[in-house]
């Protein structure tokens, strides 16, 4: 208990901090509300007495009055604490929201790898909803309940402590054996929401593959993997829900045993004249209300059932550190950057998988070997090699997505990892192979939801990139919006509008990833221009698998298997006849020409 | 569809699973009445009102039996109700991914992802509730209607005065539930923005990074999250006041009895047995209001459930949604069936005849939607065409059109001479395997990523790959085929995914090979290799897209487009020397050739 208590804590009390204005009001619309219930039956039990005894009718009718105000008041209190605790638990999330995001933005490709976008959502959105009626309720409520089952059992101690006595038994016994079934039930949840990710897991990437999948004929393969889901689902589902139907049963089982203990009592000491009618009867409705708070603790703590599994893996979420420390200090500074690799070794590491509790040793999958060579600022460099050469690899390295396991990449003089992440950001522009676009207008899209940017820079971009009466021509220009996935866009256009993006950045290193292997001759050349401006004073890395686009590098660099098979000036390996580069050519121009 | 409809037709998918529900939630409620009556008897025997022949030890022993009784109903409703729950939301969940599937492939489903996830989880889940809470609707009548018959047998003057006023509350809710649905909506609205946002910064998680622009992304969902709160605090607020307002009927009407019983209670022809049982009672008819004002809330959430649930699978197969489809909760998976090659599937010709499309009223408001414009022509058995132009000019469209990854909107496609009345029924292996541009692969083996239930020997496999240009790359994945490929494949490098995908068509064996772009992240050498191995093959025919000389000099015919229409066609000699347009194309590769 005490581990979880404390984790609630610690949540609780970093997002609940800055609204405690809130949270102090809320307590005292519960504190109100829970006088008003023990109020309530002494009532009823003096207008028993005075009814039974043949009393004062004005009595009977005051009396009367009198709870049905407290019942009109009590409305009242529930409306106003729903606001507040709504809006306090909505504020609440919505920050710890951001804050998983945020994470989860930082973290390194090696973690989202594994994770599919599906599986984000449910632990970004999914989990933290979870937690939202903890927010709101979960403290008060258990507390304010707490305080309301104290105050009726004190009332009945008041009246006599042998009534008093085993009913504090009684709620005592029910309040372990609840916690107790809360426990039994915890892992099923966890292991029901895991599951419950991967499935969404698998429904969002078929759903995004929908083409594919339709097109190669294997929606049947499809839906037998939905359905192998659903069997091995079932079993979970039952035994989590089982857990807080086990809860239900509990309560009544018990209730049924705290009446037959009010009774017993009840009537032995109204039997012996100790007792009123009136006050049998107020023992009997105190036991009855004790259901209220009791069975309110109940669904508090299914929800905190669920509310833990959430937050187990919300921590989880939070404390997967980013493999790629950031430490650095080291700036860049504008202007074209120089690039070297000192005996550089990079290895993928194979699948992290979620279930795995323990550090298993990763395996590794070696991607580059022993690379070195050195780029004066402002040279460009021509990346050739075979498909899976590790090109890419290279490319990742510098613009540091993964750390190698051996050696130093230096970029502008400074190892990669010594410089501040930011100053590497802007400076490190890659124009990645597969270009992602956000449902929102084409301004932000350029631009990234950089609020800095003017319309102004943006158009001044687009311009370069001569698609910005394309882009004017839309109906709605700049603050058109793109559809879901991109839709609406070609992929070519849409690595226009990556092309842009590296624009805005006016950074000292570009690294082009085969950044228009999609796009046809025509458009290319109008592209032309504009990459020539874009490297102009700037040092960059053009990687490609066409020798049509490294006319422009001053030097070339071939990898073969994850090592240099030739690095030197293009000129130089175009005149030497034996040079790889000149046997490619060979291949390729024969290619063209035939 | 009616929401009334939807709910019948689920409700009849298992009828015994759903009596059963009925017939144990009767029963757990029984029960409960149960317990409210042995209170009266206590009273009634401790003041010696009307002796029952009960000792008060009787009646002790009576609660404990009753408390047992209880448990047992109990635990069979949840087993019955956890069944029941988890059937309808499996079967809607299975028929909203069948919809999802047989929907245009390249047609956008109108949302993100993430919200169509949305969909899946909370939408169903909606769903799932209405169902089983319709079940307690049910046996909440029953409950009441018992309770109330006990109370007018005991005070016919009390139940009026009392129940009166709980049916005013019923006829006050009606007025403000309404205006629930709209609250729900727009909270339904903002939330799947902020999910979509997010599964969206997910996706596109690395371009953020290399930007540096997480923080900006953050600031976008920041603004997003805003507007859910308000929206759902609103929703919330109105929601939780109406169900409050049920929930405390119950005191008002204990108030009620206190005025209406007075009289009677003072002369004793009203026992304090039967008072007890009143505000017990009471409390049941109040839970009763309460439940159906809950329920009528909660349908009007599930009628927005269901049309966004429809809105998935598209117009005219809304009904869909609830079809009696079996969801192999038990027992072994049936077979999957993949179709053999036949004669049958053997392609002679295929002609396509003035084809039209046009994006439909394009929502997403950029108004680039390339239109095709009478595209005409034909494909002979053995053939290689190969469709290039430049960038927009609708190439990839004019493959999906004919597809029917998109709906086309005039023109016919007629296989071996007969028209093709659905073509994305039609374009299926063993007649026909297409790879897109950017291919996708999903979280699984590689083998499984090839194969999709195709169920192909090793040596198929093998070949497949080998076809593919892929047999280097395998063994130096970790687990070779069996290796994990991540999330859309992201282990693999861009070449090894469209080589993968490739190898998925290859191991169809398909009469008709399409290729859109397949060769746009391999290098020349990777792409010969891949063309050469695939014609040693034979008597196969290609449509293929692409601006690139391998494919251009062996096609047998290139279709130039230009704008949506096909401009010219012939050999790449025949348009080098009479199409501008074709050399226009091809000059930034001559330029090239010249460095």
């Amino acid at each position: 208990m005490n581990v979880p208590i404390r984790q609630y804590w610690n949540l609780l009390s970093t997002y609940l901090k800055s609204q405690w204005r809130w949270v102090v009001v809320l307590s005292f619309l519960i504190l109100v509300t829970i006088a008003l219930r023990l109020a309530n039956p002494q009532i009823l039990r003096l207008f028993i007495d005075t009814a039974t005894e043949g009393g004062a009718y004005p009595i009977l009718i005051r009396a009367a009055l009198a709870y049905f105000g407290i019942a009109l008041l009590s409305q009242g209190l529930a409306v106003a604490a729903t606001y507040v605790g709504e809006t306090v638990a909505w504020t609440a999330t919505n920050a710890l929201r951001l804050d998983l995001l945020d994470h989860a933005l930082h973290l390194d490709a090696s973690f989202h790898k594994d994770h599919t976008p599906g599986q984000m959502i449910e632990r970004i959105d999914g989990d933290v909803a979870t937690l939202s009626n903890f927010f709101s309720r979960f403290t008060i409520d258990v507390v304010g309940n707490g305080i309301l089952v104290l105050g009726i059992l004190g009332l009945l101690f008041r009246e006599d402590w042998r009534i008093g006595l085993p009913i504090f038994g009684f709620a005592i016994i029910t309040l372990f054996l609840l916690i107790w079934i809360r426990k039994k039930a915890v892992p099923y949840w966890t292991k029901y929401r895991r599951l419950s990710a991967e499935f969404f897991g698998f429904l969002g990437e078929h759903i995004s593959g929908r083409e594919d999948v339709r097109a190669n004929g294997a929606v049947g393969h499809v839906m037998h993997r939905f359905y192998a889901f659903v069997q091995k689902m079932f079993p979970v589902r039952l035994r989590s829900s089982l857990g807080g139907y086990s809860m239900w049963m509990a309560n009544v089982g018990l209730f049924a045993f705290g009446h037959a203990v009010a009774f017993g009592v009840g009537a032995s000491l109204w039997r012996a004249s100790l007792i009123t009618i009136g006050t049998v009867y107020l023992v009997f409705h105190y036991t009855e209300l004790l259901r209220g708070p009791i069975s309110e603790i109940r669904t508090q703590i299914t929800d905190l059932q669920r509310a833990e599994a959430g937050i187990r893996r919300i921590r989880a979420l939070l404390e997967t550190a980013s493999r790629l420390p950031n430490e650095g200090t080291s700036r860049l500074h504008t202007g074209p950057l120089g690039v070297s690799f000192h005996d550089v070794s990079f290895a993928y590491e194979a699948a992290r998988t979620e279930s795995a509790e323990e550090e298993v040793p990763l395996e590794l999958i070696p991607a580059l070997h022993e690379i070195s060579f050195g780029l004066e600022p402002g040279t460009v460099l021509g990346l050739l090699g075979r498909t899976g050469s590790g090109k890419t690899t290279l490319a990742r390295l510098l613009v540091r997505l993964y750390d190698p396991q051996q050696g130093i990449v230096r970029v502008g003089g400074q190892p990669v990892n010594a410089v501040q992440i930011a100053d590497l950001r802007r400076f490190v522009r890659k124009v990645p192979q597969e270009v992602q676009l956000f449902r929102a207008s084409i301004r932000d899209n350029v631009r990234l939801f950089n609020p800095e940017i003017t319309d102004t820079q943006v158009l001044e971009a687009l311009d370069h990139l001569g698609i910005k009466d394309w882009v004017l021509g839309l109906s709605d220009g700049l603050d058109t919006l793109l559809a879901a996935d991109g839709g609406g866009l070609s992929a070519g256009q849409g690595q226009l509008i990556s092309l842009g993006r590296a624009f805005l950045a006016d950074p000292g290193l570009v690294i082009l990833d085969e950044a228009s292997s999609r796009l046809d001759p025509a458009t290319e050349s109008l592209l032309e221009t504009a990459v020539d401006r874009l490297l102009e004073d700037r040092t960059a890395i053009i990687i490609a698998h066409r020798l049509s686009t490294i006319e422009r590098a001053d030097r070339i660099l071939i990898l073969d298997e994850g090592r240099i098979a030739e690095f030197g000036p293009r000129q130089d390996l175009m005149n030497d006849s034996t040079s790889r580069l000149s046997r490619l050519l060979q291949a390729g121009m024969e290619e063209v020409l035939v | 569809m009616k929401m009334r409809y939807a709910l019948w037709e689920l409700i009849k998918y298992r009828p015994g699973l759903y009596a059963a529900n009925f017939a144990a939630w009767t029963a757990i409620l029984l029960a409960e009445l149960g317990a409210g009556y042995i209170a009266k008897l206590f009273f009634d025997t401790i003041t010696d009102a009307s002796p029952a022949g009960l000792t008060v030890w009787g009646i002790v022993a009576l609660v404990v039996a009753a408390g047992v009784i209880r448990i047992g109903t109990i635990l069979a409703g949840a087993l019955i109700d956890i069944r029941h729950r988890y059937t309808m939301g499996s079967l809607l969940r299975r028929n909203l991914l069948a919809g999802a599937l047989a929907q245009p492939g390249a047609k956008s489903l109108g949302r993100s992802t993430g919200e169509t996830l949305n969909t899946f989880r909370d939408d169903v889940q909606v769903v799932e509730d209405t169902i089983s809470w319709m079940v307690d609707q049910a046996a909440f009548v029953v409950y009441a209607g018992v309770a109330l018959a006990i109370l007018i047998a005991i005070d016919a003057r009390i139940t009026a005065i009392v129940v009166l006023p709980l049916l005013t509350v019923i006829l006050a809710a009606r007025l403000v539930a309404k205006h629930i649905r709209r609250f729900r909506e727009a909270s339904r609205r903002a939330t799947e923005k902020v999910t979509g946002a997010i599964g969206e910064a997910m996706e596109g998680v690395q371009t953020i990074q290399l930007a540096g622009a997480e923080k900006h992304v953050l600031e976008h969902v920041r603004t997003l999250n805003k507007e859910r709160l308000k929206a759902t605090v609103k929703d919330r607020l109105l929601s939780q006041s109406f169900h409050s307002f049920f929930w405390n009927t119950a005191t008002l009407c204990t108030g009620l009895i206190l005025l209406a019983a007075a009289d009677s209670l003072r002369s004793g022809t009203f026992t304090v047995g039967d008072f007890a049982l009143f505000v017990i009672y009471v409390g049941v008819l109040a839970e009763f209001v309460a439940v159906i004002g809950d329920f009528m809330m909660h349908l009007k959430q599930g009628a927005v459930s269901m049309e966004r649930m429809m809105g998935l699978v598209g117009e005219g197969a809304s009904a869909s949604i609830v079809t009696h489809a079996p969801i192999h909760l038990r027992g072994p998976l049936p077979k999957l069936r993949v179709p053999k090659q036949t004669t049958a599937h053997r392609l002679a010709s295929l002609r396509v005849e003035h084809l039209h499309f046009r994006w439909p009223e394009a929502g997403d408001g950029s108004g680039n939607g390339f239109k095709l414009r009478d595209i005409s022509f034909e494909l002979s058995r053995g053939e290689f065409v190969v469709i290039t132009g430049r960038i927009g000019s609708g190439k990839t469209t004019l493959l999906r059109a004919l597809l029917g990854l998109l709906p086309i909107h005039e023109g016919r496609i007629l296989w071996n001479g007969q028209p093709v009345s659905r073509p994305a029924d039609f374009f299926v292996p063993p007649r026909c395997a297409y790879t897109p541009q950017v291919p996708q692969l999903f979280s699984d083996t590689l083998e499984s990523n090839i194969c999709m239930g195709v169920p192909a020997a090793r040596e198929e496999i093998d070949d497949a790959i080998h076809l593919a240009v892929m047999e280097e790359d395998v063994p130096q994945l970790q687990e070779g085929l069996n290796t994990l490929i991540g999330a859309k494949g992201v282990k693999l490098s861009g070449g090894q995914r469209q080589r993968s995908a490739a190898a998925r068509m290859f191991i169809r064996d398909p009469e008709l090979l399409v290729f859109d772009d397949l060769s746009s992240a391999l290098d020349v050498e990777t792409e010969n290799q891949l063309w050469e191995r695939t014609f040693a093959r034979g008597n196969r025919t290609y449509l293929v897209v692409s601006h690139r000389r391998p494919a251009l000099e062996r096609a047998d015919r290139i279709l130039l487009m230009k704008d949506g229409a096909i401009e010219d066609s012939g050999t790449l000699h025949e348009l080098c020397t009479r199409s501008q347009e074709m050399q226009l194309l091809l000059k930034s590769a001559f330029h090239s050739e010249g460095a």
